[in-house]
């Protein structure tokens, strides 16, 4: 089948403004978003620059806006989009050029919730893992599958109107770490995300659990978060 | 670009589904009513500070296009009322129900709930509308 892929371009060398450009590409329904970016890239314009890596929906690189919503490239299928495919960069972070944005405030709000395992415990006597009963790893099993592709973040609209919120990706994170039974620095977290760019940004539009291509619940999990924050409780 | 323009291209461009629609039908309401209340208390105001100004309010109250405007201001208000209601017992109480299944459904029942809730109200005011602003039944 023909299709026709039209990719917002942006040169910042050359252009003033981003402005779509269309390209016709053969392609099978069960070929990807991504294979149909690097026919375009490989035999019809060289210089369409976009973000990719495994190619498998697990590496993160690849998120853009395909059909007006936020998609993973390597995971969405010409016959689940159809054979009108607009492609454009995620909103709301600086393009860089075509599809590739600037994922530096992305990832300073994720470090900002210290993504990472605390404890002030000592090492268990045997020296070898902190355990952890299937009930207390289950608890935050659904925030360990974040992949850092900021679909969720560049899809919310409190963070389109003021990208100093963390976004759902930073919080998503660090309920990992707050409901992970062994990890010791819950209450600085907490104390992170009750600030005014923390959790009450969030207004449940929704958007990012939508777009998530991990399927995390994310809008429960911050809404969890928002609940321990008042109720002071994990 | 501006966060403004980015979030304006954002509400009307980014291909939501019922949360986006459901947020977007909240902060419009919202504003509305924000707007008929701020434009309410200006004219309220006009009873002591300008009488005669009170009265050319009033009769702009009349006016079938405010009317008809009326009969939105109070879908507003109770939409906003209601998905208010859902927003807050589901981050408050029940965040096991902003799952993808439970949410879709919800913003749905809540559009339910306040048109049927509306309904009696916009009845009487349309046909105070057709009565008075255009002389039907009689008026």
């Amino acid at each position: 089948m023909l299709v026709t892929v039209k990719i917002l371009r942006y040169n910042p060398e050359k252009d003033a403004q981003p402005s779509y450009q269309t390209f016709q590409v053969e392609a099978e329904e069960t070929d990807r978003v991504l294979d149909l970016l690097e026919k375009i890239k490989g035999e019809q314009d060289g210089s369409l620059s976009f973000r990719r890596s495994c190619g498998h929906g697990i590496c993160g690189s690849d998120a853009m806006r395909i059909n007006g919503m936020n998609r993973l490239a390597c995971k969405t299928l010409v016959r689940d989009v159809g054979d009108q495919i607009t492609v454009e960069p995620l909103l709301g972070l600086p393009k860089i050029k075509d599809l590739i944005v600037d994922m530096k405030p992305f990832f300073d709000h994720y470090r900002r919730v210290m993504p990472y395992f605390i404890s002030d415990l000592p090492v268990p006597e045997d020296g070898r893992e902190r355990l952890q009963s299937p009930e207390e790893r289950l608890r935050f099993d659904d925030t360990t599958k974040c992949i850092l592709c900021a679909c969720c973040t560049t899809s919310c609209p409190s963070f389109w109107a003021n990208d100093q919120y963390y976004g759902p990706a930073a919080i998503v994170n660090a309920h990992r770490f707050i409901f992970d039974s062994r990890d010791t620095a819950t209450a600085e977290r907490l104390q992170i995300l009750a600030e005014e760019m923390g959790v009450w940004r969030c207004r449940t539009a929704f958007n990012c659990t939508e777009a998530c291509p991990r399927e995390i619940q994310i809008t429960k999990a911050i809404a969890e978060v928002k609940q321990a924050i008042l109720s002071g409780k994990v | 670009m501006s966060s403004l323009k980015t979030a304006f291209s954002g509400y009307v461009r980014y291909k939501g589904r019922a949360g986006h629609w459901a947020f977007l039908l909240h902060r419009i309401t919202g504003l509305g009513t924000l707007l008929f209340l701020t434009i309410h208390i200006v004219d309220t105001s006009f009873v002591y500070f300008a009488p005669q100004l009170y009265e050319h309010a009033i009769a702009l109250y009349r006016n079938p296009l405010f009317m008809a405007g009326e009969i939105l201001l109070v879908f507003s208000l109770i939409y906003h009322g209601v998905n208010g209601l859902r927003i807050t017992i589901f981050d408050l109480w029940k965040p096991e129900w902003w799952e993808i299944h439970d949410e879709r459904k919800s913003v749905l029942l809540t559009l339910i709930v306040a048109i049927v809730l509306w309904l009696p109200a916009a009845a009487i005011m349309g046909y105070k509308l057709l009565e008075y602003g255009f002389g039907f039944f009689g008026g």
